[in-house]
């Protein structure tokens, strides 16, 4: 195991029992609520799990068939319009909280992607299609037609500042 | 297939068993913050922190946003109700923003994976966006009120 992915699992490991003391202490405090917690906690991985598969099988497939040239040409320096294509319709429609794509990301991002399309990616993001229904029963089309513009231009804004941070 | 092609999804299963091993502690700990988050932090505490100036409150949306845990749609309903109290829409749409993009209790995760450097660009430009997208927004439907009435 490389250096990174062993302080990688190191410090979560040290996370995972900072949690689980703050379970056990709150349990003195709040008995209930530390039960609700967990009945949450399962609901959230009953709710994960199938997206947690596909992420991880994109992710063999990626290290089996993707290698780092075709990245390079799709997500990479050279990728131009398609790349922000890629990124940004594909933070619209992936599902599931951000952080189960993070592996994912960062192998597309070890492979040659530039930073700018990961996080043009995760801000796209924000757009959740299902729910938006909800938000135009709460809020109106305009406002969240007006909301969902801004966030894409937003989005691809925050991908070229990356970007050009990345190059000083 | 032929051997080589076996071979090669052979030792990609194995790489990506290997990443989820290693992810497994650290998203494990992530979920058990959610639970605790959703269990001791109510939309009432939550509601408490605005005061109606438009300025704290956009900033107040923000920050609220990012310590905040869920579905979307909990945004959407707690963004509802402040509204309804009177609540600047500059505060609720940055606050919505903020819920989706920003995530104080999954930043470990994000800085174990992506590093320092990446996690704090990517969190600094969410958090000026939520707060430059939320005003423009806002300032547009003014602008389109206006033009369609």
């Amino acid at each position: 195991m490389s250096q990174k992915k062993s302080t990688a699992k190191k410090s979560g490991m040290i996370m995972l029992s900072i949690v689980i003391l703050l379970y056990i202490i709150l349990y003195f405090y709040a008995p209930q609520k530390i039960f609700a917690s967990l009945h949450a906690n399962l609901k959230l991985l009953k709710m994960i799990a199938p997206i947690l598969l596909i992420v991880f099988f994109l992710m063999a497939l990626l290290n089996s068939f993707i290698d780092e040239k075709s990245i390079a040409k799709h997500l990479g320096k050279e990728s131009g319009v398609k790349g922000w294509f890629i990124a940004l319709f594909g933070g619209i429609l992936s599902h599931g909280p951000g952080y189960i794509w993070y592996p994912m990301l960062e192998e597309l991002r070890k492979k040659g992607a530039l930073d700018g399309l990961i996080v043009a990616f995760l801000y796209a993001r924000s757009i959740k299609l299902p729910w938006l229904p909800l938000m135009i029963s709460y809020f109106g089309i305009t406002f969240t037609l007006v909301l969902s513009f801004y966030v894409v231009l937003g989005a691809f804004i925050q991908g070229i500042i990356t970007n050009m941070l990345e190059r000083k | 297939m032929t051997p080589k092609i076996v071979q090669k999804i052979k030792t990609a299963g194995i790489n990506t068993l290997k990443s989820l091993w290693i992810t497994t502690p650290i998203l494990l700990a992530v979920i058990g913050l959610v639970g605790l988050f959703k269990t001791f932090i109510t939309p009432q505490m939550i509601h408490t922190l605005f005061n109606k100036n438009v300025i704290h409150d956009t900033l107040i949306g923000t920050t609220a946003g990012a310590i905040s845990v869920g579905q979307p749609f909990l945004s959407y309903i707690i963004g509802g109700e402040l509204l309804q109290e009177g609540i600047s829409m500059y505060a609720v749409t940055a606050f919505i923003l903020s819920f989706v993009t920003l995530g104080i209790i999954q930043l470990p995760l994000e800085f174990s994976i992506f590093g320092a450097r990446f996690t704090i660009v990517r969190n600094l430009l969410s958090i000026i966006f939520a707060i430059l997208i939320a005003w423009i927004t806002v300032i547009t439907l003014h602008y389109l009120h206006g033009f369609f009435t």
